[in-house]
């Protein structure tokens, strides 16, 4: 594969369905009404020189490159700004338009220094079009070195991963628009007026400043001013692979650009791919800078035993690894019963992988002992949106919000979680849009540079089910609702409208509880029930709750009582934690379903496993994550196989878990790096990086991404080899030549796939499940016309409030969650210089709250629950409501897992996160219970 | 002692409490059957057999219902 950037058309595509016909330099062309002559020329196949203008920014005009000649038009105005007119007829080339290029040209020369590092490597877009422009003689000088650049500034190098070199920079202000526009961030502007014009972060250095190091600038960039250091340590890439992020549930499309070949190649930089369905261009500085994780020094390559967990390792060959699995899994079998193993699978992982690993726990253990990660973040949407929609799956794409009117965002914070979506968010808002906060914290798009949402409801954490049925009760008592809708499209009507109506349900009687004033939220209900499309997008702040799962369908009876379900603009959209939650979900992970949602007890479902397969299996669900952990205390679960989870740091109550983990006999881990659960493993298997599998990821709005292999498995197997392998040892024949081969068979079997195949993604990029006959090219939109289970069901969603109770020793809420730089249990963002930003877990507090215990921002504390305590730094923060603190569970020292508790959902025993009750003081030293636990040496033979 | 499932059930009854008593046995009883492993449904009888304190009036009556390894059969349209 060569290096193939993707074709700047110099302006954004128009949408619209009127069109008309130009001539440019003779060839015709029809376009859309509004597109520029720019972009019409790209179109008609003539490339007109460009500097400030590049498709994913709006017309600038400042370079003065495009200039073209317009039959009837007075002189040559630019290309980027003049929109097409049917019958115009351009001319792109002539002799006076091209003088005209050349002066330009000479003039951003005479400033531009002889000795560019982008320009001697070729990473510079202007040292192309000065070729191009034939601006060879720059007659008014050119700077031979960059101390000679007039105003020549020192080269800020403070962000770790990008350098701005003032010399080279031509302010054509592409970085300073990709920052406002694409990203929403607005951290960079033009200080200075005429030649003094020079681009700033503020006024401070990069690192310093308000930017977020998306990229988007250096991406922008058509210079070598901003370049990724990567590019200047690596040097230009050679070719390009078109893959995708293995961050959050956005699911990004990059193309990894490398260099060399075979064992020595290097990925140079990730370049977001304007085609990527999900991103359309875009990235976050985990996504485009933090993949370095994969060649980390601490990645471990060989698989490894030990017999004992206060043994230190040994590294053997893959042969004996697999064995020592395969012997002891079928010894605790005959000697427990086949239930006494299980596997748990990780988002992190391809949809090829999970699905092998679940055939391998109902096939080869069988049973169905068979949970994934995504049980601690979104197993109540799942069971939330089956029940009332009857899919398990969000409603809509991501580029639906560009037509929504009101957005209403409950316990979710898209900037530092979601950030490439939650850039869309901010377009959409600074279009117009209004929008809802519901979330105990004042986060970003509560108030941020030409964004502020009309309400900020701080939601007590734990009262989500009273304040989406007060929102409910508002709606249906004062007459917001869409009667016709909800008559024709949903069932159990009047007593639904019956229990909401409940004045139990008013704002008023819910005010205590979730600390809303009653007119806000009456104004919340007013503003989403009357917009002419309102979405609802929400986080692990809605399913991390006790009543995860009620709340999950309060707010799917919220889009169905006002008819905002079923159309582009609308719906019912998690954001999805892991790159591949929605798709280990959908690929049967759970123990009481099959690959697409089909319970293990529907016979014709498990009949067609079992031809295929050829192994009976067994109707019964089999244990989830805690279960699991609970009947390992109880001695009747023995052994498990654990890919690419860490749920000795991950999940709730580290105390209870790690107990359950010692009580195992067999403990294998398949990773890339000695987590904290390879603490508690016999069998150490070495896993691979995303940048070496072969596969599909599944976001959050149900889109197939192709996952592709930039270099070979740096551990001499595909993950989903060393699945089968384990299979066959233990006497049950797994065999598949290759991935594609994986997927075909998820596409036999599972209706909403039967579309899907690597050679169909490949001809047309992603796809968007279902894909089948009915929708050969996907669905973005859900739920059109008809629910998926027939009629949409309103569920009387009873607030039940959660036992985790603040009492006089535990008066505070803890509430946890992510930030942008830093990802999960930071296995990956750790191995990265994004600690840079994020070295540590801080704990937010209230300034009442830090007051009257004496705690200033900076001072260690004391965090305790009745399961445990920690030690972390405070931040005093009014982002917090008093009461309510906050933290991260970014780095094993702080082991935030050791304060949660053990509740959860009630549906789907999602833990829950969001609410434990604590106490925080001062504290003397670091001593707590998880410095002790998670840094106690890894002792390794290499 | 009591074990996981008591707290686990006592969960899941609060959440059916509001319904008419035999729709809510039904309705947990449809839910255990669905989503609980064997092993749990075996182990809460043995709780209630036991005579545990801590459960919850209405999960005795779930635990007196649900059948011995038999799940629940799933007939939910499907996407």
């Amino acid at each position: 594969m060569t290096l193939a950037p993707e074709k700047d058309y110099g302006t954004p595509p128009v949408a619209t369905t009127q069109t008309v016909t130009v001539t440019i330099d003779g060839h015709e062309v029809t376009v859309p009404a509004g597109t520029s002559v720019l972009r019409a020329a790209t179109d008609a196949g003539v490339e007109i020189p460009k500097l400030c203008a590049t498709d994913s920014l709006k017309a600038f005009g400042s370079c003065r490159m495009c200039l073209v000649e317009i039959d009837g038009a007075r002189g040559v105005p630019a290309s980027c700004t003049t929109p097409c007119s049917d019958g115009m007829v351009v001319a792109t080339g002539s002799d006076e338009v091209r003088r005209l290029r050349r002066q330009v040209m000479e003039l951003y020369l005479s400033e531009h220094p002889e000795d560019c590092d982008g320009c001697a490597s070729g990473n510079c877009e202007m040292q192309a079009m000065a070729r191009t422009v034939d601006a060879a003689e720059v007659r008014y000088g050119r700077p031979h070195t960059r101390d000679e650049v007039a105003h020549a500034a020192p080269v800020d190098l403070s962000n770790p991963y990008f350098g701005f070199d003032p010399s080279a920079c031509i302010v054509c202000s592409r970085c300073v628009r990709a920052c406002s526009e694409v990203q929403g961030t607005f951290a960079l502007t033009v200080e200075g007026r005429g030649l003094e014009s020079r681009i700033s972060a503020g006024g401070t250095e990069f690192l310093s400043s308000e930017c977020v190091s998306c990229g988007a600038c250096v991406q922008a960039c058509p210079t070598s001013a901003l370049q990724e250091h990567s590019v200047v340590e690596l040097g230009m890439p050679t070719r390009s692979v078109e893959t995708t992020c293995a961050y959050c549930g956005v699911g990004c499309s990059f193309r990894a650009e490398v260099s060399g070949e075979g064992d020595d190649t290097r990925v140079v930089r990730m370049v977001p791919s304007k085609s990527g369905g999900a991103n359309e261009g875009h990235s976050c500085v985990k996504g485009r800078f933090a993949y370095g994780y994969a060649a980390h020094q601490d990645r471990q390559l060989h698989p490894m035993v030990r017999d004992s967990i206060d043994d230190e390792w040994r590294v053997v060959s893959w042969d004996e690894a697999i064995d020592k699995v395969a012997t002891g899994f079928r010894a605790l079998q005959e000697d427990h019963g086949v239930g006494a193993i299980g596997g748990i699978s990780s988002s992190r992982c391809t949809n090829e992988e999970v699905y092998v690993v679940q055939r391998l726990v109902r096939a080869a253990f069988g049973n169905n002992n068979i949970d994934t990660c995504a049980r601690v973040c979104h197993s109540p949407t799942g069971y939330g949106l089956k029940q009332t929609f009857g899919t398990s799956a969000g409603t809509q794409d991501f580029r639906s919000v560009d037509q929504t009117d009101v957005i209403l965002l409950i316990g979710a914070n898209p900037t530092d979680a979601h950030p490439v979506f939650g850039s869309r968010m901010k377009r959409r808002l600074r279009q117009g849009a209004q929008l809802i906060v519901a979330d105990p914290r004042r986060i970003e798009l509560v108030r941020s540079p030409h964004v502020e949402a009309a309400l900020h409801l701080p939601v007590l954490p734990g009262s989500n089910v009273a304040f989406v049925n007060a929102l409910a009760h508002v709606i249906v008592t004062e007459g917001l609702h869409d009667e016709a809708f909800m008559r024709a499209r949903c069932e159990d009507v009047d007593a639904y409208v019956d229990f909401i109506a409940h004045p139990d349900n008013s704002p008023e009687a819910t005010a205590e509880v979730t600390g809303i004033d009653p007119a806000q939220l009456r104004a919340a209900a007013h503003l989403y029930a009357g917009a002419p499309n309102a979405a609802i997008y929400y986080g692990l702040g809605v399913t991390e709750h006790s009543q995860g799962s009620t709340m999950v369908m309060g707010m799917a009876n919220l889009a169905m009582i006002t008819g905002n379900i079923g159309r582009e603009g609308v719906g019912v959209n998690p954001l999805r934690g892991q790159n591949n939650v929605q798709g280990s979900c959908d690929m049967g992970s759970f123990p009481h379903e099959f690959p697409g949602y089909r319970h293990v007890s529907m016979d014709d479902v498990r009949e067609l496993y079992e031809n295929l397969w050829d192994r009976p299996l067994d109707a019964e669900p089999g244990l989830r994550i805690p279960n699991m952990f609970d009947s390992a205390l109880a001695g009747t679960f023995r052994g498990l196989y654990v890919q690419g989870e860490d749920i000795a740091q991950s999940d709730p109550n580290t105390q209870h878990v790690h107990a359950a983990l010692r009580a195992m006999d067999l403990v294998v881990v398949q990773d890339l790096f000695l987590n904290e659960t390879a603490r508690f493993a016999h069998v150490f298997l070495p896993g691979t990086s995303f940048l070496e599998k072969d596969g599909t990821f599944t976001n959050a709005e149900r889109r197939i991404n192709r996952v592709r292999p930039v270099f070979s498995s740096k551990v001499g197997m595909d993950e989903w080899e060393i699945t089968c392998a384990i299979g066959r040892a233990m006497g049950y024949p797994m065999q598949y030549d290759n991935a594609a081969q994986i997927m075909a068979e998820i596409a036999a079997t599972t209706p909403t796939f039967a579309g899907v195949s690597f050679a169909r993604l490949d001809e047309h990029g992603s796809m968007q499940w279902p894909v089948n006959e009915q929708a050969p090219y996907g669905t973005p939109t859900m739920h059109v016309g008809e629910f998926v289970r027939g009629k949409g069901h309103l569920v009387q969603t009873v607030f039940v409030p959660t036992t985790e109770r603040t009492n006089r020793r535990f008066p505070l809420i803890l509430t946890t969650g992510r930030i942008l730089t830093q990802y999960n249990v930071g296995a990956q963002t750790r191995r990265t210089s994004n600690n840079v930003w994020h070295p540590e877990d801080v704990l937010e507090i209230h300034p009442s709250d830090a007051e009257v215990r004496g705690i200033s921002t900076g001072d260690l504390v004391d965090l305790s629950s009745r399961v445990g305590s920690t030690t972390l730094r405070a931040l005093v923060s009014e982002r917090m409501p008093p009461g309510v603190v906050y933290t991260t569970f970014h780095h094993p020292v702080t082991g935030a897992n050791v304060v949660t508790t053990e509740n959860s959902d009630w549906a789907t025993n999602c833990p829950e996160y969001k609410v434990t009750a604590v106490q925080v003081g001062v504290a003397n030293v670091r001593t707590d219970e998880a410095v002790g636990e998670a840094h106690a040496p890894l002792e390794t033979h290499a | 002692m009591t074990g996981p499932e008591a707290r686990l059930g006592n969960d899941i009854v609060r959440h059916f409490a509001h319904l008419p008593e035999e729709q809510a046995v039904e309705s947990v009883v449809r839910h255990m059957e669905t989503f609980w492993d064997p092993r749990m449904r075996r182990d809460l009888r043995a709780l209630v057999a036991a005579g545990d304190v801590a459960l919850d009036p209405l999960l005795v009556l779930v635990a007196g219902r649900l059948r011995e390894g038999v799940a629940h059969q799933e007939t939910e349209a499907q996407p």
